[in-house]
């Protein structure tokens, strides 16, 4: 072994690595798909407000959250089977997405509906459970940008907090909700078709 | 640098297929067989030897089972495995001239 062999093995090394890095990049299927669900929701939600059916907001609410758990189970599992390498980072985003996934079933339809607080308090904890996600996701991706988008959602989450109108809180939400979840969903999905195009 | 400066290389991970299926593993919780495969640009036969050794050191786990009728061969790093990778880089690093890396 001399200097120049050592430096092709360690280059192999480099090289291994970040080839399995690439291929295990975040494809952002899931974040679209809760992107599409949540904005067919916050749709549902305004129509069903100006028509004053406020009873059927927990069913619009209860069938995309259920429709977004079934679909991200059955995409987690196939994945996990088709995957032909798996790595330590996807193995903490997918306890990540369990974790703040079951959080937002609990604040966001559990709590409320046995009256733990006020239907009022949705947005607001959802927005702080969103923060978490983000920024977790941006420590273990090494991509600032999703830190930002957890600071837009915890920062919207206080604004929220000092909101009296159900409509401008709700429309506060929505504009989180298309700049720190839409957005960041958007460019994850172009950087995973960039780093798995054929070089 | 004199001869006696260099560390000794483990003779286990000293190939560039072992050490090529070690890096991958090192970050991959597991692979199977197919990516590594792909990724080392070697034949089924070869790998398998290569596998084999690495097992054989108790430096990689291999696990058998099946994708429906198709057999999966899954590999993952053992603790014994990443230190002896660990070890193998510093090892590495003493055959280059320190400020030139």
């Amino acid at each position: 072994m001399d200097e120049k062999q050592a430096k092709e093995e360690i280059q192999l090394i480099k090289t291994m690595l970040d080839k399995t890095k690439k291929a295990t990049a975040e494809s952002g299927t899931l974040f679209i798909v809760w992107s599409v669900l949540i904005a067919v929701a916050l749709v549902g939600n305004s129509i069903l407000a100006f028509l004053k059916m406020y009873d059927w907001e927990w069913v619009n609410w209860i069938v995309v959250t259920v429709a977004g758990w079934v679909y991200s189970v059955i995409y987690g599992i196939r994945r996990e089977r088709l995957e032909p390498v798996r790595t330590y980072i996807q193995a903490a985003a997918r306890h990540l997405y369990f974790s703040c996934g079951t959080a937002f079933l609990l604040v966001g339809i559990v709590f409320p509906v046995l009256k733990v607080y006020s239907y009022e308090a949705i947005p607001i904890l959802i927005a702080a459970v969103s923060g978490v996600l983000f920024f977790v996701m941006g420590g273990i991706y090494e991509w600032p940008l999703l830190k930002w988008a957890a600071a837009l959602w915890w920062a919207g989450a206080i604004g929220m907090s000092f909101l009296k109108s159900d409509g401008v809180r709700l429309l506060l939400f929505t504009i989180l909700f298309i700049v720190a979840f839409l957005v960041p969903s958007f460019i994850l999905r172009a950087k995973y078709r960039q780093v798995r195009a054929p070089q | 640098m004199t001869a006696d400066k260099f560390e000794p290389l483990d003779p286990v991970i000293h190939s560039q297929v072992r050490l090529a299926v070690l890096s991958i593993l090192l970050t991959a919780h597991r692979a199977d067989f197919s990516y590594l495969k792909q990724e080392t640009g070697t034949t089924d036969g070869n790998l398998s030897t290569h596998l084999a050794k690495l097992e054989e050191a108790g430096y990689i786990k291999v696990k058998k089972t099946f994708q429906g009728k198709k057999p999966l061969t899954t590999c993952s790093l053992t603790e014994k495995g990443r230190t002896a990778f660990v070890r193998y880089v510093k090892a590495l690093e003493s055959y280059i001239p320190q400020g030139r890396e």
